[in-house]
């Protein structure tokens, strides 16, 4: 659990960040979303001391960050950024092994480590350990990134923008990774993003920033059922509201019993995917299925209606 | 059709190439030039002797062969191999060439007449090495290959001077009596120009690396040492005597390791002071062009400032940083021959040697090597930078 505890950070007369406080659950996914110059970066940079703080604390696990050597402090949080920053002499592998050598493991925890990594993030180890960065292309060099943020096995990882660089396609599938990957390491995800939509996808709690303050900080629904202020509302766009409340549920969450026609729709699909794949197919319901083709019940146009809009 | 578009590919390949004309042109000047002067004695004026002079009967026929077959070869749309063996087979005969034009036009016995190569043969020597480095861009040879190239036409040129074939001509006659003393110059020219090198890059990268640093620092130190390069060597040489000559004189032990106002101490101190600014300018360029997200990286996954700089850093800026160590390496080469005004030593005791007794020879004995060295070590260091960068885009 990390604690932010009253974070401000002033350049001169200008506070980047303005008594921030929030608190990130352990093995939670928090992302922290705003314009550019909201300060998202500068507090994120507060947690691991690239930037120090004017005042306030930052308490991980109920240790004062700033008590600790910086070095080490660092070495114990995972850190990823929009243009991966490999280092283009090293191979893949001595890149994914930077912080494992800083922390003095043995080389051959080290090649485990590194080796368990790459199949974790899909990169066949006799393909890639010995490519250097520019031997890759821009999805892999992002996941090269967040694997050497992971390789010291990190409880927190802060991720600034690290699907920026990413086109559309790569991008959706980089954010499904990444999803995935947290839930099976449970580690806790501080990341940073100006794309609000990245932030409802993948965000269990969501801190909206804009001018170094703290806007709100709730789970996804609840911003956009709820947004606290005007600005909040703008950020999220009336026009895809309804999309964005659905796309925060699957099919499976809203299956009920019952028959209907036409192809099956996977119980993982987000319900704005199901609206869409009805609206196109001219079906008022569709059947839901398991992976393994056992059909679990049905969605329908009505019931997806009824989850889009304001709970009343 | 088929054959009609082969043979229009053929007639056009078959066109002339456009640097070969100008090979083939500076052949032609080079062979009408005079390949070979003939002195009486070392100082007196020379008689300037055309190749069909110069060369015994046999030898006249082998000049005319060679220039035609170079010109031939360089004019016409030849692969890159046959231009590049017919280089080195140029640069074979032209040099077995002058070396039989120097025993040809010698009468038997006698010691003072001076032979030395004319204007013609250096046109040709140049032509032939415009040839050469050119078919050698065209192979794109690996950095590697270069440097075994160069090792090789060392071994040969070696090889050349100790079969004896040069001996005639007046510029190893002008060895032949100080070989000693030119052995004890060339070690002083290396120890001058590399020296300098070595202390240039023990102060100018650790200066560089604090200049990148501190912001603050860059415009004063910078522009100090810009100024300093501004300076004319000889003026530098003067400023020089008054301080040394005092250090000299007042700090115990300073005049026994030679620290004098003239001789080696300010020659060294000169070069040392022009290497200073390429070498902490390419320093802090080099660092200034390590991508940020790459230093952001780094320190945030917790690497000290020393390991930054150790093992990110400076590999990254590794290129730029040997870029500079070339410049001052041939700079410096080329600049000790100065030393020798103010008896500093070097290759340059040669060269004003003979400019005051007005013999071209002399002259030459100290220029020649001083251009071989500086040649040598700009391919050695262009390869080492080469090498380094290849690793990464």
């Amino acid at each position: 659990m990390i604690a932010i505890e009253g974070l401000t950070k002033v350049y001169g007369s200008f506070a980047a960040v303005d008594d921030v406080s929030m608190t990130i659950e352990a093995g939670a996914l928090t992302v922290i979303v705003g314009a550019s110059g909201a300060g998202k970066s500068t507090l994120m940079r507060m947690v691991n001391r690239l930037v120090e703080p004017t005042s306030g604390r930052v308490l991980i696990d109920g240790e004062d960050a700033a008590r600790l050597p910086v070095h080490e402090l660092r070495r114990r949080i995972g850190y990823a950024i929009q243009n991966h920053g490999l280092f283009p002499h090293r191979t893949v592998a001595q890149n994914i092994a930077t912080v494992p050598t800083l922390l003095g493991w043995d080389r051959s925890r080290i090649a485990a480590r590194v080796d368990e990594l790459l199949h974790l993030f899909q990169l066949d180890p006799a393909k890639f350990a010995r490519r250097h960065p520019h031997e890759l292309s821009g999805g892999e060099q992002q996941r090269v990134g967040v694997a050497r943020a992971l390789a010291a096995e990190p409880k927190l990882l802060l991720m600034d923008e690290p699907f920026g660089a990413l086109d559309p396609l790569v991008r959706a599938k980089a954010q499904d990774d990444l999803k995935a990957i947290q839930r099976q390491l449970s580690t806790t995800i501080l990341l940073v993003t100006h794309d609000m939509e990245e932030a409802i996808r993948l965000g269990d709690r969501i801190a909206v920033m804009d001018g170094g303050k703290l806007l709100q900080y709730a789970p996804p629904a609840e911003i956009l059922v709820h947004p606290a202020t005007p600005f909040i509302g703008a950020l999220i766009g009336a026009g895809d509201r309804p999309f964005r409340l659905l796309s925060l549920e699957t099919a499976a969450q809203e299956a009920e019993p019952g028959e209907a026609q036409g192809s099956v729709i996977a119980a993982d699909a987000d319900l704005r995917n199901v609206l869409a794949e009805l609206l196109w197919s001219r079906r008022v319901a569709a059947p839901v299925a398991e992976r393994d083709g056992r059909v679990i019940g049905r969605v329908t146009l009505a019931r997806l209606i009824e989850r889009a809009g304001t709970p009343t | 059709m088929a054959a009609s578009v082969a043979r229009a590919v053929r007639i056009a390949s078959f066109g002339l190439d456009k640097l070969g004309v100008v090979v083939a042109a500076l052949l032609g000047v080079g062979a009408a030039l005079p390949f070979a002067v003939f002195r009486a004695n070392r100082i007196v004026a020379g008689e300037a002797k055309p190749f069909f002079e110069a060369l015994p009967p046999f030898s006249v026929a082998l000049f005319a062969l060679a220039v035609l077959a170079a010109a031939g070869v360089s004019l016409l749309r030849t692969s890159a191999r046959l231009r590049l063996a017919t280089a080195v087979a140029f640069a074979i005969a032209a040099a077995a060439l002058i070396g039989i034009a120097a025993d040809h036009l010698t009468p038997p016995g006698e010691r003072y007449t001076r032979v030395a190569p004319g204007a013609g043969f250096w046109v040709l020597a140049f032509a032939g090495s415009i040839l050469f480095a050119d078919s050698v861009v065209r192979l794109k040879l690996g950095p590697l290959a270069r440097v075994l190239a160069l090792a090789l036409g060392a071994a040969a040129f070696a090889l050349a001077l100790w079969s004896g074939v040069w001996s005639g001509l007046s510029i190893l006659k002008e060895y032949a009596t100080r070989a000693d003393v030119f052995w004890r110059e060339a070690g002083a020219h290396l120890i001058l120009a590399v020296g300098s090198l070595a202390a240039a890059m023990a102060v100018g990268l650790p200066l560089g690396v604090l200049i990148a640093r501190r912001k603050g620092l860059r415009a004063p130190a910078l522009n100090t040492l810009n100024a300093i390069q501004t300076i004319p060597s000889i003026a530098l040489f003067g400023i020089l005597i008054g301080p040394l000559g005092w250090i000299s004189v007042r700090v115990p032990g300073a005049a026994v390791l030679g620290v004098h106002g003239i001789g080696a101490a300010p020659a060294f101190l000169a070069l040392f002071l022009y290497s200073l600014l390429p070498m902490a300018a390419n320093t802090v360029i080099g660092l200034d062009h390590v991508p940020r997200d790459v230093v952001d990286a780094a320190r945030g996954m917790g690497m000290t400032g020393r390991q930054r700089l150790f093992s990110v850093e400076l590999p990254l800026a590794l290129p730029v940083i040997l870029t500079g160590v070339r410049i001052v390496l041939v700079q410096n080469i080329g600049l000790a021959t100065i030393a020798a005004l103010i008896g500093g030593g070097g290759f340059g005791v040669f060269v004003f040697a003979g400019l005051g007794q007005t013999a071209p020879d002399l002259i030459l004995l100290g220029a020649v090597p001083t251009v071989l060295l500086a040649f040598a070590a700009a391919i050695v260091l262009d390869a080492a930078v080469e090498l380094v960068t290849g690793a990464r885009p």
